[in-house]
C-alpha cells in the first residue's frame, strides 16, 4: 500500500469567474479502519488564502504548523499578506528542501489574488508545481476527481454554480473511493465573503 | 538563533525524514511516486542560431496530472533549457542555476555564456550521483557562437548539433536522424522541430498535448507558447451540465470580508 | 588608535554611551566624496562625484553606482572596498528571496537585510564596521523609494538626502529646492546642480555618475552621453 493511502483523503479546488472553491472529505482513517468523521484537511491561511493538505496526515499537519510560521514571519515583516502565487512557491521551496525524505503530502492552494483574480495550483510531495485555469485535485480519490471535473466543470460560474458543482464533484468521487468520504466540507471565496458548508454524504 | 526555531533555509536539502521514511517503507509502506515530465524535448542548431522544443504533459504514474505544462524554462536572456524527468528536480536546478548566472552577469557586467550554465548543471547533477533526476537539453547563443548541449541526471554531457531527451526522445530523433541538415533556415528549423515534437506526442505515451517552441538568435529570443494546439479537447456538452437535485448541505456559515481599513490620516504620537 | 581609552573593543561603550568605533565610521563617510539622491514624484536620482587620485586612471573603469536587482540601485560615500562586500552581500539576499517566493524583493525589505548586516558588523568579533552610507533607491508596488543607511545599521527613508563631504551644504541647497510634484527630470537637475554647488573643479560627464529609475522599474546607471545632455540643460 501506497503511503499515500494511509489516512485517505480526497481535496479539489475549483475556479469561478471572480471566485473559487476548495472541497475536501471529512474522514480521517488508520488504512480501513475510520477514526473520525469530522477531520479538517483545509485550513486558512488568511481571508483569501486557504491550503488543504492530502496524503499522511501527520506529515499534512505537520506542514501546515510550519506554513503558518513562516507566513505570520512575512506578515510581520513586510506588513501585508501573501499573494498565492507567492505562497505556493514558498510551500514549493519547502517541500523540496527535503526532496529526498520528503513530507508524504499533497498540497492544494487556491487564493484569490491582486483585483481578486482567482489562482489555483497543486503540487507533488517534493514541490513540483502544477497550475491550472480550471480545478486542480489531490488525494486517494484523485482519479475519479479528475474524471466528474473533467465533465462537470465548466469556466465563469458564478459562486453559487460553483458551489453546487465542486459540491456533486466531491460527493460522486469519494463514493468510488473507500479511503475517503463521509461527506464534505467546503468553502466558497469570494471578494466580499467566504461561505464554508458542510454536505451530508453515504456514511459507509 | 537556535536551529530549532524554523528559520528560513539558506540553501540545501534537509535530511531530517529520511530515517522515518526507510522505518516507514520497511514496515510495507511504499513511497510515492512523483510528478513526472514523461517529455519530448528536443533542440537544434539553424542557421543564426538555437531553436528548442517540448511538448506540454505531466505524468503521474499513468495519469495525466498537467496537459498544458512548461518545460522549457529561462535561464539566461539568451539561454533556455528544456527540462525532462522529476518535475521538481527539473524545475529546482534550472532555477538555482539561473539565479547564480544572473548573479554571475552582475559580478562580470557581461552576458552569459552557455558553457558557464553548462558547467553548473553538470557539477550539481553529478554531485547528487544521479539521485537529482534531471535530463536536459540546454541552448543558447552567446558571444561565441550558438551552443546546444544534453545533459544526463548523472552529470554528463554532450555538444551536438541537434539533440532530443526525454520518453519520446526515440521518436523526435527518427525525425532529426532523417531530415535535419545544416545551416536550416529558421522556418525550416521550427518546422522541423515541430514535427520532431509531435513524433513524440503521437508516438510516446509519456508525451501529449501541445508544442512549445523557443528561438534564441544572436541578441534576441522568442518564446512560442502553445506554438501548435494538435490536440484541442474535444466532446463538450453545449448545456454544460445540470444537476437534478441540490447538494444536501448540514450547516453554512458565512464568514463577510471586511474591507482593509487604510489610516490615511493620524495624530503623530505623544513625546 | 590613541584618542581613547574605549576604542580598544567595539562592543565596548564608553561611559558617555557613545560606540566611538562606529563615530569613527562615520567620519571616514564624512570625509568621503559627496552622494545624494533625490526622490521625484515618478522616479528617483542618485548621483555622486567621481574623484580619480590621478588622472592616469582609466575612468570608465570605476563604477561607483550599482544595480542590485533591475529595479534597485545603490551608491556610497566612504570605502570603496567596503561597498563591494556589501554589494555582493545584498545581490545574494536579492536572489535568495526571488528564489523562494519566485518574486522580486521589495526596496524596504533589501534596505532591511543591508542594515541588518552593517548591524552585525558593529556587534561581531573580529571585525570593524562598514566605512560606508548607502543611499538605495529603488521603484516597486510601494512606488519610488529613497533610503539612507549608515554604518550603525540604522535606516530611514528619505526625499531627498545627502552624504559625504559636503553633506550640510547640499542637504541645505536640498531643502530649498525639494518640492513634492518634482518629475524625474528636475530631480536629475536639482541633483546636477547641488553636486555642482561644492564641486572641487569643473564638473563634466567624466567626473559624476547618476543613476535613475523611473516608471518603468528598470534602474539604470545613466551614459557619460546622457549626463553632457543634462549638464547642458542646467545651464
Amino acid at each position: 500500500m501506497s503511503i499515500f493511502e494511509y489516512n485517505g483523503s480526497a481535496l479539489v479546488a475549483m475556479v469561478g469567474k471572480n471566485c473559487f472553491a476548495i472541497a475536501s472529505d471529512r474522514r480521517l482513517g488508520v488504512q480501513l479502519q475510520t477514526i473520525a468523521t469530522d477531520f479538517k484537511r483545509i485550513s486558512k491561511i488568511h481571508d483569501k488564502l486557504f491550503i488543504g493538505l492530502s496524503g499522511l496526515a501527520t506529515d499534512a499537519q505537520t506542514l501546515y504548523q510550519r506554513l503558518v510560521f513562516r507566513h505570520k514571519l512575512y506578515q510581520l515583516r513586510e506588513e501585508r499578506d501573501m499573494k498565492p502565487e507567492t505562497f505556493a512557491s514558498l510551500v514549493s521551496a519547502i517541500l523540496y528542501e527535503k526532496r529526498f525524505g520528503p513530507y508524504f503530502t499533497q498540497p492544494v492552494i487556491a487564493g484569490l489574488g491582486d483585483d481578486d483574480k482567482p489562482f489555483i495550483c497543486t503540487m507533488d510531495a517534493i514541490g513540483a508545481k502544477e497550475l491550472a485555469k480550471d480545478f486542480v485535485v489531490a488525494g486517494t480519490a484523485s482519479e475519479s476527481l479528475y474524471g466528474a471535473c473533467e465533465a462537470m466543470f465548466k469556466p465563469d460560474m458564478e459562486a453559487e454554480e460553483l458551489f453546487e458543482t465542486i459540491s456533486q464533484a466531491l460527493l460522486s468521487s469519494v463514493d468510488r473511493d473507500c479511503l475517503s468520504g463521509w461527506g464534505g466540507h467546503v468553502y466558497v471565496v469570494t471578494p466580499t465573503e467566504v461561505k464554508e458548508r458542510i454536505l451530508k454524504g453515504r456514511m459507509d | 538563533m537556535t536551529k530549532s526555531l524554523d528559520v528560513p533555509p539558506k540553501g540545501g536539502f534537509s535530511f531530517d525524514l529520511c530515517r522515518r521514511n526507510d522505518m516507514l517503507e520497511k514496515k510495507g509502506l511504499k513511497a510515492p511516486t512523483y510528478l513526472k515530465t514523461g517529455t519530448t524535448i528536443v533542440g537544434l542548431v539553424f542557421k543564426d542560431g538555437i531553436i528548442l522544443g517540448a511538448d506540454t504533459r505531466a505524468t503521474e504514474g499513468p495519469i495525466v496530472a498537467d496537459k498544458n505544462c512548461e518545460k522549457i524554462h529561462y535561464m539566461a536572456p539568451n539561454i533556455y533549457c528544456c527540462g525532462a524527468g522529476t518535475a521538481a528536480d527539473t524545475e529546482a536546478v534550472t532555477d538555482m542555476v539561473s539565479s547564480q548566472l544572473q548573479l554571475h552577469r552582475y559580478h562580470t557586467g557581461r552576458e552569459s555564456r552557455v558553457v558557464t550554465a553548462l558547467t553548473l548543471l553538470k557539477r550539481h547533477l553529478f554531485n547528487y550521483q544521479g539521485h537529482v533526476s534531471a535530463a536536459l537539453v540546454l541552448g543558447g547563443v552567446d558571444i561565441t557562437g550558438p551552443h546546444l548541449h544534453t545533459i544526463y541526471p548523472h552529470g554528463s554531457t554532450d555538444t551536438l548539433p541537434f539533440a532530443t531527451m526525454g520518453s519520446g526522445s526515440l521518436a523526435a530523433m527518427s525525425v532529426f536522424e532523417s531530415k535535419y541538415q545544416e545551416n536550416l533556415t529558421r522556418e525550416q528549423g521550427v518546422k522541423l522541430v515541430v514535427e520532431a515534437i509531435c513524433a513524440g506526442i503521437f508516438n510516446d505515451l509519456g508525451s501529449g498535448s501541445n508544442v512549445d517552441v523557443c528561438v534564441i538568435t544572436k541578441g534576441n529570443k522568442e518564446y512560442l507558447r502553445n506554438h501548435l494546439t494538435p490536440n484541442p479537447r474535444t466532446f463538450v456538452n453545449p448545456k454544460g451540465f445540470t444537476f437534478s437535485k441540490k447538494t444536501e448541505v448540514l450547516s453554512t456559515k458565512i464568514i463577510p470580508l471586511k474591507e482593509k481599513v487604510e489610516v490615511i490620516e493620524g495624530d503623530a504620537m505623544e513625546e | 588608535m590613541g584618542d581613547s581609552q574605549y576604542s580598544f573593543s567595539l562592543t565596548t561603550f564608553s561611559p558617555s554611551g557613545k560606540l566611538v568605533q562606529i563615530e569613527h565610521a562615520l567620519t571616514a563617510v564624512g570625509s568621503g566624496q559627496t552622494s545624494l539622491g533625490i526622490k521625484a514624484a515618478n522616479g528617483v536620482v542618485i548621483a555622486t562625484e567621481k574623484k580619480l587620485p590621478s588622472i592616469l586612471v582609466d575612468e570608465a573603469s570605476v563604477q561607483k553606482i550599482q544595480l542590485l536587482t533591475p529595479n534597485i540601485g545603490v551608491v556610497y560615500s566612504g570605502m570603496g572596498p567596503d561597498f563591494r562586500v556589501l554589494v555582493r552581500k545584498s545581490r545574494k539576499q536579492a536572489e535568495q528571496y526571488h528564489r523562494l517566493y519566485k518574486e522580486p524583493i521589495p526596496v524596504t525589505q533589501l534596505v532591511r537585510e543591508v542594515a541588518a548586516v552593517m548591524q552585525e558588523f558593529t556587534q561581531s568579533g573580529g571585525v570593524r564596521p562598514f566605512g560606508v552610507s548607502l543611499l538605495v533607491a529603488g521603484f516597486d508596488d510601494n512606488g519610488p523609494q529613497l533610503y539612507q543607511v549608515d554604518p550603525s545599521g540604522s535606516y530611514f527613508s528619505w526625499k531627498a538626502s545627502a552624504m559625504g563631504k559636503n553633506v550640510s551644504n547640499a542637504k541645505t541647497f536640498l531643502e530649498k529646492r525639494y518640492t513634492d510634484d518634482m518629475e524625474l527630470d528636475d530631480a536629475v537637475h536639482t541633483a546636477i546642480l547641488t553636486l555642482k554647488e561644492g564641486f572641487e573643479g569643473q564638473i563634466s560627464a567624466k567626473n559624476i555618475e547618476i543613476g535613475i529609475i523611473g516608471e518603468d522599474k528598470k534602474f539604470r546607471v545613466l551614459t557619460p552621453a546622457e549626463i553632457d545632455d543634462y549638464l547642458g540643460e542646467v545651464e
